[in-house]
């Protein structure tokens, strides 16, 4: 915009800058607030200590739901890379209407508040079993990574050139071999970067984790959630800053692996 | 039989959608069906349920709550994710990388911890009563938690991206030839603004203040930790009926109020505003 406003310009790009400070730094209060000595946390620590990483690494039951947390993502995600991967080829193939319907199907989990489809899937799960095991947990999770595969897929099919298909048919590939080598290494990135989403999406879902989670099976956000909900303990700040680490290291590995695509 | 060409490749689509349709059929349609059934199957007749929650106005006041809630979120969003996105317009190289991962980060890292993050900051002894203590601006500790302030807080840090997202990617289309010619013909930078500009921007803040709107309506996490018992949303109340009070058919009823609020805004919403032209502008 061609502002002859000094003032304004200003005015508008420092409310910018402050919105995105507020976005960005608040999330890094867990940081301090682990590095607690004390029993109650105090931002910036009185005393600095790494006392309740040691706590939080001592603790089995802390321990065994970032186990359960691996787990579950890596299930959900295969599934999910799996299943929608061939639904997007699917989708592909479709025209019009149909298209349309199909993808709004596998997109409305996105769409119905988490809360709703959390409180059915609890329901039926009581009576399929499927409550405080890691199968039930991971059908949960791959609902909301579904889409993100399936989208992402999509996007990376949209720059395969048919004729590319019709090319390799035409020189006698047979229709497995056309995939494996025409269009499996163009889809390859929407792969990647469904499969890194699906993985972020499963670590840190909640609201049908603690619905679905039991005894048996309790993952990092369900355990957080039980504790939160009774103490404000530093150890949640622990687990608070290892699921950052986790989630922005899996994000660093797919952009360094998109960039590498690209050149 | 010999398949002929066409009916093969019908065939290898089906296969391919099988799964992921035979998935979300059994754990998404099922399982939403059930609900359904079980918010009209009460003893009382087949609507009761639904009669209860709005005969109640107990029950009114938390979907009253949650309605406020959401749009006081959804107004306080645009009115910051507006200049935001205007920013990101003006930046280049580093510094609109570093703004663009600044949006996006925030919706990688889950809603608990950035919601944990606001309690931390928020309560009575934390770093901002301090700041605002020890500045002399209040008097004594405010009491951010365990009421609407630090619902809109919280829920407001969580949502904004949904808004700036849509809104920067609608300003990055417009012809800044448009301004030009405004300016051009002797226009202030204020009647150029809010006759050319924001005309202009409308669909990306329509669409903007719809996603956060929408999912404002279903939001838990947040209101269950920074809210209190006083100020209950929909989503809270539904978690109460399933796992304190054990009423599986009011919390089936008020799960298919709150869907139907949601589908209805939602086919409000698609007949002015281009959501799905904004999304793959994405």
């Amino acid at each position: 915009m061609e502002t002859r406003g000094i003032g304004f310009r200003l005015a508008v790009h420092g409310l910018g800058s402050a919105v995105l400070a507020f976005l960005i730094l608040p999330i890094f209060a867990v940081v301090p607030a682990s590095f607690n000595h004390g029993t109650f946390i105090r931002i910036p620590p009185e005393r600095w200590s790494l006392r309740w990483y040691g706590r939080f690494f001592a603790d089995s039951e802390w321990l065994s739901s970032l186990a359960t947390s691996l787990e579950v993502a890596a299930i959900a995600t295969v599934l999910s890379v799996a299943i929608g991967t061939a639904a997007a080829l699917g989708l592909a193939r479709l025209g019009g209407q149909l298209r349309a319907a199909l993808t709004g199907l596998i997109v409305a989990p996105m769409i119905v508040p988490v809360i709703v489809t959390a409180v059915s899937l609890y329901y039926v799960g009581r009576y399929w079993g499927l409550t405080g095991t890691l199968l039930g947990l991971a059908v949960a999770h791959v609902l909301m990574c579904l889409p993100f595969v399936v989208l992402n897929v999509g996007v990376s099919l949209r720059s395969l050139d048919p004729s590319w298909l019709r090319a390799a048919e035409g020189l006698g590939a047979s229709p497995v071999r056309v995939f494996l080598t025409v269009t499996l290494p163009t889809i390859l990135p929407g792969l990647f970067g469904g499969a890194v989403f699906s993985l972020i999406t499963s670590f840190d879902e909640v609201v049908m984790s603690i619905f679905l989670a039991g005894v048996g099976a309790k993952t990092l956000p369900v355990k957080m959630w039980e504790t939160v909900r009774l103490e404000f303990s530093p150890v949640l700040s622990v687990a608070s800053c290892l699921l950052i680490v986790l989630t922005v290291a899996l994000f660093a590995l797919f952009r360094l692996a998109s960039r590498r695509e690209a050149s | 039989m010999v398949l002929t060409a066409a009916r093969r490749g019908h065939l290898v689509t089906a296969a391919l959608l099988l799964p992921a349709l035979l998935f979300l059929a059994v754990c998404f349609v099922v399982p939403m069906a059930v609900l359904f059934k079980l918010s009209v199957t009460a003893e009382e007749g087949p609507l009761s349920a639904y009669g209860e929650i709005l005969g109640n106005w107990v029950y009114l006041r938390v979907f009253w709550n949650t309605l406020v809630v959401a749009v006081v979120v959804t107004a306080i969003s645009v009115v910051l994710a507006y200049p935001t996105a205007h920013l990101l317009t003006r930046l280049k190289g580093w510094a609109l990388t570093l703004a663009v991962y600044g949006v996006l980060f925030p919706l990688w890292i889950s809603v608990l911890i950035r919601t944990f993050s606001w309690i931390l900051l928020l309560e009575k002894n934390g770093p901002v009563n301090r700041v605002l203590v020890g500045a002399g601006l209040v008097d004594g500790p405010v009491q951010f938690l365990f009421n609407n302030t630090g619902v809109l807080i919280g829920m407001v840090h969580v949502l904004l991206p949904y808004a700036i997202l849509p809104i920067y990617a609608n300003m990055l289309r417009i012809d800044l030839r448009l301004l030009l010619a405004s300016d051009g013909l002797a226009a202030s930078p204020w009647m150029t603004f809010r006759r050319v500009y924001l005309p202009l921007t409308m669909p990306g803040v329509g669409a903007g203040a719809v996603f956060v709107f929408l999912l404002s309506l279903g939001f838990f996490i947040t209101p269950a930790l920074l809210g209190g018992i006083s100020n209950l949303t929909v989503a809270m109340l539904i978690e109460l009926m399933v796992n304190e009070r054990l009423v599986w058919s009011l919390a089936a009823a008020a799960s298919f109020l709150l869907l139907a609020a949601i589908a209805a805004l939602l086919a409000l919403a698609t007949r002015f505003v281009p959501l799905g032209a904004v999304l793959e502008a994405r």
